[in-house]
């Protein structure tokens, strides 16, 4: 039992941290409604701006720590609620939930471009000498970690309870336009809220910042392992949220002890937080799980415009004869880079099934694309010919669609986002090593095929089975849109209640699209993966589903022309534009256009607007609109006229 | 002196406007009561003046003053007080934390001390979560505000829904004290009669629009109502 102890320790003083960062992230969302992705990559921007002012500047710590966390997380805050949430009043949850992923792609991509990619050691901040108790040695950093964490859990609870902003915090939690009634600015709260949040995030990130070095994306990782902890709070209790937190400490504290000696086992502790993610959400009674909405009354939503409802003929001819003729231009590299390029049109097309047509947010497509190339890999190892072989891999994903899509069965908005993120991450973590995927050599190698006699060992050549079978997926997924399922999945997306009281079973649909997503997700992975013939666990790993989803709302996640300009953009451009900082920055310029892009009808490509040349052809036509635009001047002079009407 | 003066107020939800120019005006010190059918725009108007739906076009004068540009918190500052349909009440604070909200920065206990004056049962109540209150507790609860914000005008949105008769005699009877302390009101209510009888003008709304403007006395024939409400 005594072996146990230090690693107790351990837990208690790592799950205080993840209980700071988790306890700010519930102060946010149930103020404002707005699940904070990016929670870590703030803490990790203020843990940033603390090593530079300590180490650069030279500052005293406590100045550095004070200005990071009372200046910094604060002002982030500020810019967060102020200038990216406040003009999305009464969007929809996967609104919020892009809008924050956008944020923390930029957040993370920002910080990289400053800082560089490598870890910056930090010297400890809190005194590392230890004290004796029974059985274990108890340093006295960790002593002081939990009495913060435990101080802050306290201070928080009495100030929700007692003080005058705290009542009126929980009062704009209850009904916000209720407290405006009371002569109170509800977004003046809402706002210190995400003050507080922040700076919780940021305290978080500087506490953590000597344990695990100075790093970008580990510390944005850092404050997503306590998603798991929110949501053991439900995403609302404080309480249940800092037991969830130290539970999830423990856990992997005890894990690491477990598993020692058992290699395969490794994943394990790391992937703790996301096995409680994902399992609470699953696992959880219908219902158990309700958003916070905030939506103001005046703030609903007017119809979008329609799109992406009829075959796009013109679009996908004009593609075909495009890209037919492109190797008689390109070679090479770039000759690569357009096979690549229309790999990624089949992998935005297949995610916009699930994030443009029935909106639901899924952060786990890079699984299916990863696991599409390994199982392509085994198959053509096993002898199995290659169009066979793609097949099946794509078939072999479907299961794994279909598992996917319990949470959505029952989860909706952010919380399948949330489930579906813990999967994505626990598959990376548990998967990927495994005779599954990349096996212990954590790479698979899958060479060019010949078809019917045909060998795709050329460049050009491949470039054309790569166009056809994008082809035929793509075909696919616009079926699917204009056909039954996709009305049906639209419907679901606009009223769950409203689609099932015509009759219409919901899970069927929901299972199904996540099952075509999978199945063309994992064929354009073989694509991929035979393209460039080797693929390794970072080829595409977790944080590309996330990068993925920013990109494709920014140029439309609704239509054909999106997905194509998505993977132009993400793929394409880097080649085309090849200075440094454009490629460093492009993760960056994506966060920000998702930001601003995500309430947008229909991204980037909805801007455009196809002239109606039936229309400019029908004089009565012109007639009626001259007569709107008289009615409507008549109507504006007459309002400051208008008399008593009684 | 009009205590409250709307002109040509135009607003809606998203795109479809629902007061197409409605002009209204609550003399100070007198009782107006809105009355209209269902849809006829009432609660929006309500909602408009108080600041929690957007003017699309028109004017708010509360107290000679313009307020249409402010957001709500300040309309309620400037001494507007709407008591919104439903239960205003924040149902997971406790009433004591309710009547410190509608205190704001006034001590605690003249707060509950004037709320109790008029509703007894409220002191009883000061530990429990509102939400788990009577209906007529809770709408109680809300009307306290209009009595200890001590604003110039009282907007109320239908406070007797969904409460036992003998409850609305005490909710109607706390109306009248309000006016009595020289609070100028504008009411909607279910219960025609009861409005109009404690109105001195009765305005009725029908599609978005004031369609009837006038005195007790003049609709006391029925045939007004007859026309707009679709019953006597």
């Amino acid at each position: 039992m005594s072996e146990y102890l230090p690693f107790l320790v351990i837990g208690l003083a790592t799950g205080s941290v993840y209980a700071i960062a988790a306890m700010g992230l519930t102060v946010t969302y149930t103020t404002s409604g707005v699940f904070n992705f990016a929670h870590g990559a703030v803490g990790m921007i203020a843990t940033f701006v603390f090593y530079s002012l300590r180490v650069d500047v030279g500052l005293p710590t406590w100045l550095a720590m004070a200005i990071a966390v009372l200046g910094v997380g604060p002002a982030i805050g500020i810019v967060i609620d102020r200038v990216l949430l406040r003009r999305l009043d009464g969007a929809t949850a996967a609104t919020y939930v892009v809008v924050s992923l956008g944020l923390l792609v930029a957040l993370q991509g920002l910080a990289i471009w400053i800082y560089g990619p490598a870890t910056r050691s930090l010297d400890p901040i809190l005194p590392h000498s230890t004290f004796r108790l029974p059985g274990v040695n108890v340093g006295w950093d960790q002593v002081i970690l939990v009495g913060i964490a435990a101080a802050a859990g306290l201070g928080l609870a009495l100030f929700f309870r007692y003080s005058r902003l705290g009542i009126q915090t929980r009062a704009v939690v209850d009904d916000p336009g209720l407290t405006e009634l009371e002569g109170l600015d509800s977004g003046l709260i809402t706002t210190f809220s995400w003050m507080l949040g922040c700076s919780f995030a940021a305290l978080a990130g500087v506490l953590l910042a000597p344990l695990l070095g100075v790093d970008a994306v580990l510390l944005t990782l850092l404050a997503i392992q306590v998603f798991g902890a929110a949501v053991i709070g439900r995403l609302t209790s404080l309480p249940l949220t800092y037991f969830g937190a130290m539970l999830i400490g423990l856990g992997q504290a005890l894990a690491t002890k477990l598993v020692t000696g058992h290699q395969s086992l490794n994943g394990l502790p790391s992937s703790l937080p996301f096995i409680i993610l994902f399992a609470a959400l699953v696992l959880s009674p219908k219902g158990f799980f309700q958003e916070v909405v905030r939506t103001r009354a005046a703030a609903v939503r007017t119809g979008r415009r329609a799109v992406g409802r009829t075959f796009p003929w013109p679009l996908l001819v004009t593609l075909v004869a495009v890209a037919g003729l492109l190797p008689t231009r390109l070679n090479g590299a770039r000759l690569l880079t357009a096979s690549s390029t229309l790999g990624f049109v089949l992998v935005f097309a297949s995610l916009s099934l699930l994030v443009g047509l029935s909106r639901q947010v899924s952060l786990c497509h890079a699984v299916f694309v990863v696991f599409g190339a390994t199982t392509l890999s085994h198959l053509r190892n096993a002898g199995v010919p290659f169009v066979p072989a793609l097949l099946l891999a794509g078939l072999a994903m479907v299961p794994v669609g279909a598992l996917v899509a319990i949470p959505a069965i029952r989860l909706s908005g952010l919380f399948l986002a949330l489930a579906t993120f813990g999967f994505g991450i626990l598959a990376q973590n548990l998967l990927f090593l495994t005779k599954f995927a990349f096996g212990a050599a954590s790479v698979v190698r899958i060479p060019r095929p010949e078809v019917f006699g045909i060998s795709l060992a050329s460049d050009t050549a491949f470039y054309y089975f790569v166009l056809i079978t994008v082809v035929l997926g793509v075909v696919a997924v616009e079926a699917v849109r204009v056909t039954r399922l996709g009305r049906v999945l639209r419907a679901l997306a606009d009223s769950p209640t409203a689609t099932e009281s015509l009759g219409i079973n919901p899970t069927a649909a929901r299972v199904i699209v996540f099952c075509v997503g999978a199945f063309l997700a994992a064929i354009a992975g073989g694509l991929l993966g035979t393209l460039t013939q080797v693929v390794n666990t970072s080829t595409f790993d977790f944080f590309q589903s996330l990068v993925w989803v920013t990109v494709l709302v920014t140029t439309g996640a609704a239509t054909l022309g999106g997905s194509v300009l998505a993977a132009l953009l993400l793929v394409a451009a880097p080649t085309v534009f090849t200075s440094a900082t454009f490629v460093k920055l492009q993760p960056v310029f994506f966060g920000v256009a998702a930001m601003l892009l995500a309430q947008a009808p229909n991204g980037v490509v909805g801007l455009f607007r196809r002239p109606d040349f039936a229309a400019l052809g029908d004089r009565s036509a012109w007639r009626a609109g001259s007569r709107r635009l008289a009615e409507r001047s008549l109507a504006e002079t007459a309002v400051p006229s208008m008399g008593v009407t009684a | 002196m009009i205590a409250l003066d709307v002109a040509g107020l135009r607003g809606g939800y998203g795109r479809t406007e629902v007061l197409h120019g409605v002009d209204l005006r609550v003399p100070a010190g007198k009782a107006v009561a809105l009355l209209g059918s269902n849809g006829a725009g009432k609660t929006t108007l309500l909602r408009t003046i108080a600041g929690l739906n957007p003017a699309r076009a028109g004017t708010i004068k509360l107290g000679g003053t313009n307020i249409e540009h402010r957001p709500a918190h300040a309309r309620s500052r400037a001494g507007l007080c709407l008591i919104p349909e439903g239960r205003g009440i924040f149902r997971r604070l406790t009433v004591r934390e309710n009547l410190a909200m509608h205190g704001g920065k006034k001590d605690i206990d003249q707060v509950i001390d004037r709320a109790a004056s008029l509703f007894p049962v409220l002191k009883d109540r000061l530990g429990q979560t509102a939400g788990t209150m009577s209906g007529g507790q809770q709408q109680m609860l809300a009307l306290a505000r209009a009595l200890v914000k001590d604003p110039s005008v009282v907007l109320a949105d239908e406070l007797s829904v969904g409460l036992a008769p003998v409850v609305v005699d005490e909710i109607l009877e706390a109306v009248a004290v309000l006016r009595a302390e020289g609070k100028s009101l504008l009411i909607v209510e279910q219960y025609v009669e009861r409005a109009v009888a404690m109105a001195d003008y009765v305005y009725i709304l029908n599609k978005g629009t004031v369609a009837f403007v006038g005195e007790p006395g003049q609709c006391a024939s029925g045939a007004v109502f007859e026309r707009y409400l679709g019953a006597a």
